[in-house]
């Protein structure tokens, strides 16, 4: 009985980490969100930028100057990145989910044994 | 029976006065953070988009004194030095991830104005989703009102529940 009740207790402070270890692994995809938008724009707006713009990059405190091909190669390449990054972690938060799933069932499931061995013995 | 459903998962409809009280009382409370969570990004959006006029008619009423106009530049946001208006030809704007373009004074006042447009869409948006959320968590919130009077009701009567 006591060890069904251990038993129990570890499920749910197992199934409480991956559901906390789910929030943060939501809330990284939420920010490389963000980001591929704010790189989104940057790039659209290199599209509408008439050629002879000069471009700057903030590197630390200092203003660079920076070649336009260059410019948009990096923001190229970090949109990639970025894309590559959420495929991973989508995959990741779906077997998280999964996981958690199948930890809550395994909840549900002794939880009501329990019940009814506690029934059967009052 | 026309039973009040879901939206939040527009292939599936539930039923849901079938739900059990606990059930119903965990998609309440999943609804409101939902709605919490996207009235601050409403918030932000709104600020943002202030911002962005903000520059706008910081570029237009700034410059159009024209070059050597004494101002004052802050160092820091309480001290400030003397100066003068160097250049109003071209101004250099934050285009975000750190990339900065120097543009014409009225091509920055387009790109602030597209900003504020852009941000206004996605105001739209979002406003429509939030009132699909508050209109789901009503609903969500009147079938769990009913149920809880009718278990209390019924409680009463059968002494144990």
């Amino acid at each position: 009985m006591a060890s069904d009740q251990q038993k129990l207790q570890s499920l749910i402070d197992a199934y409480q980490k991956l559901q906390n270890d789910l929030q943060a692994t939501v809330t990284a995809r939420q920010k490389l969100e963000s980001q591929q938008q704010e790189n989104k724009g940057v790039q659209k707006e290199f599209t509408l930028l008439p050629p002879t713009s000069q471009i700057y990059k903030l590197i630390g405190p200092v203003l660079l100057k920076q070649d336009r091909s260059e410019a948009v190669m990096a923001v190229e390449g970090r949109l990639e990145f970025i894309d590559k990054e959420i495929k991973r972690i989508e995959s990741q938060i779906q077997s998280m989910q999964s996981e958690s799933e199948n930890k809550k069932m395994e909840v549900y499931r002794l939880q009501t044994q329990l019940q009814q061995q506690g029934e059967s013995v009052s | 029976m026309s039973s009040p459903t879901t939206t939040t998962s527009p292939p599936q409809t539930i039923d849901l006065t079938a739900l059990p009280v606990a059930q119903l009382t965990n998609v309440k409370n999943q609804l409101t953070s939902e709605l919490q969570h996207l009235t601050t990004s409403f918030s932000q959006l709104k600020q943002a988009q202030a911002k962005f006029r903000d520059c706008g008619n910081n570029v237009r009423d700034g410059l159009e004194r024209g070059e050597g106009t004494p101002i004052l530049v802050p160092l820091t946001p309480s001290l400030y030095v003397p100066g003068k208006l160097a250049s109003t030809d071209t101004v250099l704007v934050d285009i975000g991830t750190g990339f900065y373009v120097e543009k014409t004074p009225p091509a920055a006042r387009e790109f602030y104005s597209r900003k504020v447009e852009e941000l206004g869409r996605n105001l739209q948006d979002l406003e429509k989703i939030v009132q699909g959320k508050q209109g789901n968590l009503n609903v969500v919130e009147d079938v769990l009102r009913q149920k809880v009077i009718a278990e209390s009701s019924k409680g009463g009567g059968e002494s144990s529940v």
